[in-house]
């Protein structure tokens, strides 16, 4: 044992450029290594030591890499990530190379500790707050402050009032609501899924007061995830069919998990209801104080507040979200999902294919583009990828497998939806996965079909904020139809419409060719046909359709649109 | 230090008191009911309909802010739904159930409710923009509405959204001395042909009040007068 420790020290004093990341990978378990303890948050954590060998070059090391009684490699994962403070943590190992903290330099360490030591004992008496005890990341940059105070993932201390509890009531009713109300996605695979990520999230042994975690997938095409204070996790259809991997997901998780570990919800409304507060108490003064003198100041302190209470409400909600994110990205290091998936997935989500991000005075979360950065600069040269292209594209493949029903499903809410480019954009992503399968060929060809006159990506002139302004005003007007009336009146609709309806033949045709029967490639092939004014071959496939599903639940749409193309 | 009472002055105080007691004793205004010309030219008749659930969401007020009431705005949707079908039967038009999902098909049942009544949601900002041009038969869902198979009988789909407030004691003093919105119910009715999804009859009506009060006679009136045009079965 000791001269395996000695033989670490050795290799990780070799790697001095501690701020990369060094991928070990798993090679063999000894189970006649004693368990290794070391100091994890606030409790010992034994964990069983097992042989890694690092990337770098083939020297093995010990490492605790299992959870205690969990398998070796829990989450089908090849590699294993752990911040390099970490790994001197667990071996019980202090290098004079590494740099424990933002502000700790290796040659000063013991003068730092010394410091620390005598700046605690003198605090009480200075009246300053005691120093946590807590070791800060080994990350570029120190973590912001939170604004509860605490390092901990979770707010244990948080006590429960009155207006707490009443927000609790109306979650849970709202939690059943969205389930009697068919807005809860009923996949049982899915739900299970997106359970083990939360559940390899969620801090061991943590319990929470009022908190029971379900993790599930909501019907809606708007990338979007939220949680609910009662510990309901919640991600959309629209999101999952854009997310990459496992990782990204697990970000995405991890991000509302922290909301849920550290009560924003309830921080949230309580500091909402505080400054609501102020603001009718100032537009009350306002109102009975005559107009003279103090009362005009009065007057205009009472006309200007309403905008500067809800920027100091939209900038709390932007610090705890600011919060999430980065106490997400320790979450997943904790539980070994590489947290440089967390940037990747915010710029998965900054993709802006509806052209609908645009960009306000103030907002409740921050921007897109800034949260990347920041969380970049926590993350410092972590957030470049250094997983293997190899793993890369066997994640991705993995988790292609498992989506690829949800991703269907969320094209057809998409185009239910009118937002016919992102289920364009899923489709793709469908077909460039496995562009053999019948059922992806045929998405893709509705995609075509239902995108119509309309191109099937924004071009940067449309992608302005002036541009997507103009764009939202006419969708609150316009129908779908009548935009798309309007895009057929120009040649440029027009010769857009004539490609796409191309395209979607093309592809319904395929699709048949790869698997027939295929009742729903027959429907769309009516459709098109109809759409274009070819009412025999329209009449033909509807007639295909209704034969070869006569149970299905369109049954008697079809079945009316034939008639009526009969009657002409 | 000058007492509240002689912070106001006395035009401001009858103009306050006079507002209230308008807003207090003022009839409840049924506003605008749409109808499409296939109602008016009574080429479509409306006999038999199903009622979708209704979506009415109230909310407490108070000095704190809104607070939620989900328990309360679900039994008022179920309140609504009754009401508007009452409001029918008078007009003898038939409200008929949905058919009864069986154990396999229930969750491709829940998902073909959720779905038209999100296309409803989406449909209805731009009904509410230009509630004029369903009298031009502007507006339509399109043919998926045949996708919930209806009783082969019924003639429209019925959709009922609202939202209202009702005030705490403190935010009813506040409204009385600065103003604002008093307790109120909003309901929308849109009324959906089955076969082809054309947007048939849209009304507004504003219940002044609270509306979760056990006594529906406002909710009842405001609805009776919303649907007012619409004709009945002889």
């Amino acid at each position: 044992m000791k001269q395996l420790i000695a033989r670490s020290r050795m290799h990780l004093r070799r790697h001095k450029d501690f701020s990369k990341r060094i991928v070990f990978r798993s090679i063999g378990r000894e189970p006649w290594l004693p368990p290794l303890t070391y100091q994890n948050k606030r409790r010992p954590v034994k964990r069983r030591a097992v042989f890694l060998a690092c990337d770098h070059c083939d020297l093995s090391l010990a490492h605790c890499a299992c959870r205690t009684g969990k398998p070796l490699l829990p989450y089908e994962r090849h590699h294993l990530y752990y911040r390099p403070s970490e790994i001197f943590t667990s071996l019980n190992l202090v290098p004079s190379c590494i740099e424990m903290s933002g502000f700790m330099k290796a040659s000063n360490f013991r003068l730092v500790i010394i410091a620390a030591l005598v700046l605690c004992l003198t605090a009480p008496i200075c009246g300053l707050p005691a120093v946590a005890e807590k070791q800060e990341p080994a990350v570029a940059q120190s973590p912001p402050q939170n604004p509860s105070g605490s390092q901990s993932p979770a707010n244990e201390e948080f006590k429960f009032g009155k207006a707490d509890l009443q927000l609790l009531d109306q979650v849970n009713l709202l939690d059943q609501r969205f389930e009697r109300e068919g807005l809860v996605l009923e996949n049982t695979a899915t739900n299970a899924y997106l359970k083990r990520i939360g559940e390899i999230l969620v801090p061991r042994g943590l319990q929470l007061e009022h908190v029971v975690w379900k993790f599930r997938a909501l019907r809606d095409p708007v990338p979007n995830a939220f949680a609910l204070p009662n510990g309901s996790v919640y991600v959309t259809t629209g999101l999952l069919a854009l997310m990459d991997n496992e990782s990204e997901v697990a970000a995405v998780l991890a991000h509302e998990l922290t909301h849920v570990l550290r009560r924003h919800s309830y921080l949230e409304n309580r500091n909402s209801r505080k400054k609501l507060l102020t603001l009718n108490v100032i537009e009350l003064v306002g109102a009975l104080t005559p107009i003279s003198g103090v009362g005009a100041a009065v007057e205009i302190i009472a006309a200007i507040s309403p905008f500067l209470i809800q920027a100091m409400i939209f900038g709390y909600s932007r610090e705890l979200e600011k919060e999430a994110d980065l106490k997400g990205v320790e979450l997943m290091v904790n539980a070994e999902y590489p947290p440089e998936e967390m940037v990747q997935a915010l710029k998965l989500l900054s993709n802006d294919i509806e052209g609908e991000q645009i960009r306000l005075f103030y907002n409740d979360h921050p921007a897109l583009q800034d949260r990347i950065k920041y969380v970049t600069a926590y993350l410092g040269s972590n957030a470049i990828k250094v997983t293997a292209a190899m793993e890369l594209n066997r994640e991705k493949n993995a988790y292609f497998a498992r989506a690829e029903s949800i991703m269907r499903h969320d094209i057809q809410l998409a185009i239910n939806a009118a937002r016919f480019r992102s289920a364009f954009y899923v489709s793709q992503r469908l077909v460039e996965f496995r562009p053999n399968s019948s059922e992806n060929v045929f998405w893709l060809a509705e995609s075509y079909r239902t995108l119509g006159p309309r191109s099937p990506q924004l071009t940067d002139k449309e992608l302005t904020n002036s541009a997507k302004k103009d764009a939202a005003k006419k969708r609150e007007k316009r129908t779908p139809e009548e935009e798309e009336r309007d895009l057929l009146a120009g040649e440029a609709g027009q010769q857009t419409w004539k490609t796409n309806q191309q395209k979607a033949e093309e592809l319904y045709l395929r699709a048949l060719q790869l698997d027939t029967p295929f009742p729903a490639a027959h429907r769309g092939l009516g459709m098109l046909y109809e759409k274009l004014g070819r009412r025999n071959e329209a009449l033909s496939e509807y007639e295909k359709y209704l034969e070869v599903a006569p149970a299905a639940i369109d049954h008697e749409r079809i079945q009316r649109r034939l008639e009526a193309l009969r009657r002409s | 230090m000058r007492s509240g009472c002689r912070l106001i002055n006395c035009a401001q105080l009858q103009l306050i008191c006079i507002v209230w007691l308008f807003a207090a004793v003022a009839p409840n205004p049924a506003r605008a009911q749409n109808l499409h010309p296939k109602i008016t030219s009574k080429q479509v008749t409306i006999r038999n309909v199903v009622l979708l659930p209704a979506k009415v969401e109230i909310v407490r007020d108070s000095m704190k802010g809104p607070e939620g009431m989900a328990a309360e705005s679900d039994a008022l949707s179920a309140r609504v739904s009754q009401l508007i079908t009452e409001v029918l039967a008078a007009k003898h038009i038939t409200a008929l159930a949905m058919a009864p999902a069986s154990a396999e098909t229930d969750s491709q049942q829940k998902y073909t409710v959720a779905d038209i009544q999100s296309r409803y949601d989406e449909l209805l900002p731009k009904i509410a923009k230009k509630k004029k041009d369903v009298k031009q038969g502007r507006f339509s869902m399109g043919d998926e509405v045949l996708n919930l198979n209806l009783d082969k009988n019924a003639d429209a789909i019925v959709f009922v959204r609202g939202h209202g407030q009702k005030l705490t004691s403190g935010k009813k003093t506040y409204v009385l001395l600065v103003g604002g919105k008093p307790a109120y119910l909003q309901l929308t009715i849109g009324i959906v042909d089955a076969h082809t999804g054309e947007v048939l009859v849209y009304t507004d009506s504003l219940t002044a009040g609270d509306a979760t009060s056990p006594d529906p006679k406002r909710v009842r009136k405001g609805i009776e007068k919303s649907l007012k045009k619409l004709p009945g079965v002889s």
